[in-house]
Parts: C-alpha cells; structure tokens; sequence
C-alpha cells in the first residue's frame, strides 16, 4: 500500500495535488451550499461550465473565458433572493440546468470533433491534470479561498438571518454575491480538470458528512475540507491499485465515508444514554 | 420635550398595487415606550420594517439614527433556519457584529456582555447548546438578548412575547421598562394585548384605515369600544 502510495504520487503528482486542492476548496464552500439549501447550484454551475467551453470551441476563444463568462451569467440569476419570488431558487437551476445540458450536446454535435473526443475536455478528468493547469489551479483558488476565510463572519450571518444582518448594517448582498461570485470561479476553473460530477460530490457529500457528524459551525468548516481530502487521496489510491476511473471512485469513496460517518452518529446517540435536567 | 429620533413624513407603503399605508407622519420622541396597536394586517409591521429600512416606502421620507448606531430588532418569525449548527451563544454574538465588523475577535467584555444578555433572560445555563434544540419561547428569548447586546438606543420589537408563557412575557415586559426608565432606551413594539401594554406605558402608536397616529390609551380603548 505504501508503495502504491508513493508510485501514485511520483506518477501522477499534479492530479492528487489538484485533487487535494480542488476537494479542500470545493467542500469548505459546500458547507454554505447546502445550509443555503442550494445543492443543485453545483452540478448546475458545472455543466453551464461545460456548456462556455463548447461555446469557446465554436468561436474560437479561450475555454476558460467561455466558461467563467456563462458560468458569471448563471451566478448573477442565483445570487438574488428567491424569498418572495413566484417559483423557488432551485426550480430555476432546474432550468438553467436543462437549457446547459442540452444546448451541449446540440454545440459538440456541430463542432469539428466527435463527441468522445470533446467529452474529456468538457468533463475534465483529474489524473489527466497537467502541470500548468495546476498552476492556473493555484492562482485562481487559493485567492478566492483566502477571500472567503476573510469574509466567513458577514457571509455566515447573512447566510443565516438575512434581516437581522442588514439591520445590523451587513451590507448583505454584497456578501451574499461574492459568495456566489467566488463560487462560479472556482466551479469554472476546477470543473475542467475534475469533471462535473466530482464538483457536485465535492460541494455536497463530505460537507453533508461534517454537518451529520457536528452541531458546531467552526468544526464543520474544519472538517468539512479534511474529510473531502481524505476521500480524494483514498479514492485515488483505490482508483491507481485497481485500475478504475478515477474521479467516479473518489466519489464512491466519498459516499462511503458519509455512509460510515451517519451511521456511526446515530449508534453514538442510541449508545450513550439521555441526560434529564431537572 | 424629548428630541425626536424617528421621523416618518408623508410616508406611503404598498406591496405591488396594494397600498398599505398612506400618509404616515410620526414624530417618535427619544425615550419613547411606544406599543403598535391595530387590527391583523392593518400594517404595524410593515411600518416596523420600513423604519428598519427592510421594506422599501413609495413615498415620503424616514428618518433615523440607525447608520451611526444599530437598532436592536426582534422579528415577528423565527427566521433562523434550523439547519444551521450554530449555539446559543454564537447568535447572541452576532448582535455585537456592529463593534468586530469582519476580523476582530470577541473580546472578554464583549463575551461577559452577551452573557449578561442571557443572564437577564433566564436563558445562560442554554449558552453553549444548540439554537435549534431549544423551545419557540426560548428562542424567541435568545433573540430578544441579541438585540440587546450591543446596547442600542432604540428597540425594535415585532411582537416579542407572543410565544412566551405568562410568566416569561410579564418578565421581558419589565425588562424592557426597566431599560427605557432607567436608561432612556426608546422601545417600539408590535404587541395585541392592550390591557398589558396599559400597566407599561399612557401612549400607543394606532393603526387603522391604512394610517397611522400617537394617542393616549385611553382614547384608543375608547375609540375601540
């Protein structure tokens, strides 16, 4: 195993190094992703991603343009608050996520290659990560990370209680935008190299495996990243010694640990028993 | 006279084409204890929250000290999704967000402050658990000791009592007058229950016909009869 370890990281550094980076990124904005009961935002965001670098295929720019630029049109829609509104805010990912996936497949069947060929380049695959796009990687992410550390405090207390913050003077919507901001970067950058599906894992399962497993905010943004690392690195190993595609077992790993994690919580609670206050 | 801290000057309010309020001129002395009195939907509310600036007015104007110095504000709703793994205590400390802003870390005195507000509430031996275990009526107290905690001169209450047992609201209700008497908070409450706002104050702001004025008690128990 410890073998299997190394040759994974002397073949394939840069795909465990954006693994490692993307899952610590990915599931410490996931936490507020799901609080904001805004799960679809991912996959949604992702395949919107998918859908800009088809479209930078056709005109011939940069994939990343094309992405960030859809991706920044998606986020201004889900960035407004839904409260009021006649439908709720995930009906309308629901759309956008249907109106992406399928003007997709419509744009790769009119580009010059074939849909197989295209479908890596939009889907990404992380051990297929190359040394620049890690360092595109880096330059994007650990700035909008550390904007984020900066910013926990008025975004949590907007995320929270949207009118008592405003009334506290936090200007909430420009937290709120930034968050969403931030998050559309990321998905943007990240969803190239790791795929939509290992995005929408990252932002969902090991974040809901934190929340399970603590009712404390500052542990579960610490955890949260721990955990989404652990599953990468394990999924990896597991994917590298048996030969199976990585990014769908690192989020089979990742399941798993939820799995192990929720029940565990529950025989915790039925073991020890009910303190009674009188 | 007591100085005005809050002025509405020919204020109208409406949702989409339905009008709520029109013609709304209050001059809210500072050191007021002020119930808003009237019937379901006659718009006490929403006038709270247009002076809280969470409801935007067609027209007219509304003045406040509120950019210098927060107002504390208890909402009608639970509106904390209890989703959140936050304790008692963290909501508290989110009252005190006007003095940390983004980095500052909770000082000793501010953390006693927040205790102290739950002390006075009945409510610190909760301190550390976690908000959504805790009853309606006691969240409804923790939410009360937020808006206190940074020691606002103006209070602003959307029915606060109205899930606490008789003792509890009788309790929060002298607290209350305990702080506008001795400190000269101004108290601006949502409350339905006239009899008990009679025993705390002479004055209430009454709504009716989509307006709004200050009179005495007496006439409005009057004018209600």
């Amino acid at each position: 195993m410890h073998d299997a370890m190394q040759c994974l990281y002397c073949q394939f550094p840069e795909a465990l190094t954006a693994g490692l980076l993307i899952s610590a990124v990915c599931a410490l904005l996931g936490v507020f992703v799901i609080l904001k009961r805004a799960v679809f935002i991912g996959i949604t965001l992702s395949e919107v991603a998918a859908c800009g670098v088809a479209v930078s295929f056709l005109i011939g720019i940069p994939p990343f343009v094309g992405s960030l630029a859809l991706v920044l049109g998606a986020v201004s829609l889900f960035a407004r608050p839904y409260e009021n509104q006649r439908i709720p805010r995930d009906t309308l990912m629901g759309i956008i996520f249907i109106a992406a996936t399928a003007l997709t497949i419509l744009l790769v069947s009119k580009s010059g290659p074939g849909l197989m060929e295209i479908n890596a380049v939009l889907y990404g695959d992380l051990i297929l990560a190359s040394s620049k796009e890690l360092k595109i990687l880096f330059a994007i992410l650990t700035p909008a990370l550390l904007l984020f550390l900066c910013v926990l405090r008025p975004t949590l207390y907007s995320f929270m209680d949207r009118e008592g913050s405003k009334v506290l003077g936090i200007k909430t919507w420009i937290w709120e935008s930034l968050y969403f901001l931030m998050l559309g970067v990321i998905i943007s950058a990240a969803s190239q190299i790791a795929g939509a599906l290992l995005i929408f894992c990252y932002l969902v399962v090991c974040p809901a495996a934190a929340l399970v497993a603590s009712k404390r905010i500052w542990i579960v943004l610490i955890a949260a990243p721990l955990m989404s690392m652990l599953a990468t690195f394990i999924g990896m190993v597991v994917s590298f010694n048996f030969d199976l595609p990585t990014n769908q077992t690192i989020c089979m790993t990742s399941c798993i640990l939820f799995a192990i994690i929720s029940t565990a919580c529950w025989i915790y609670r039925k073991v020890i028993p009910i303190t009674h206050n009188h | 006279m007591n100085e005005t801290i809050i002025t509405c000057s020919d204020v109208c309010i409406a949702y989409g084409r339905q009008e709520v309020l029109h013609g709304i001129n209050l001059k809210i002395p500072r050191g007021a204890f002020l119930p808003f009195t009237g019937p379901n939907g006659s718009g006490k509310t929403t006038l709270l929250r247009a002076i809280l600036g969470l409801v935007p007015i067609r027209h007219g104007s509304i003045q406040t000290p509120f950019q210098k110095c927060p107002a504390g504000y208890v909402p009608q709703h639970r509106i904390i999704d209890p989703l959140y793994p936050v304790s008692v205590m963290q909501i508290v400390e989110m009252g005190l967000y006007p003095e940390r802003r983004l980095f500052r870390p909770l000082t000793r005195a501010q953390k006693q402050r927040a205790a102290d507000a739950l002390d006075q509430l009945g409510m610190v031996e909760h301190m550390q658990k976690n908000f959504r275990e805790l009853s309606g009526g006691m969240k409804q107290k923790v939410l009360i000791a937020r808006a206190l905690v940074c020691e606002p001169d103006v209070i602003i209450m959307d029915e606060p009592t109205s899930e606490l047992d008789e003792k509890s609201e009788q309790d929060v209700l002298q607290h209350l007058m305990t702080l506008n008497r001795d400190q000269g908070k101004t108290i601006l409450m949502v409350h339905h229950d006239l009899e008990l706002v009679q025993e705390l104050t002479h004055t209430t702001c009454r709504f009716r016909h989509g307006n709004a004025e200050i009179v005495t008690l007496d006439r409005a128990e009057a004018d209600h009869a």
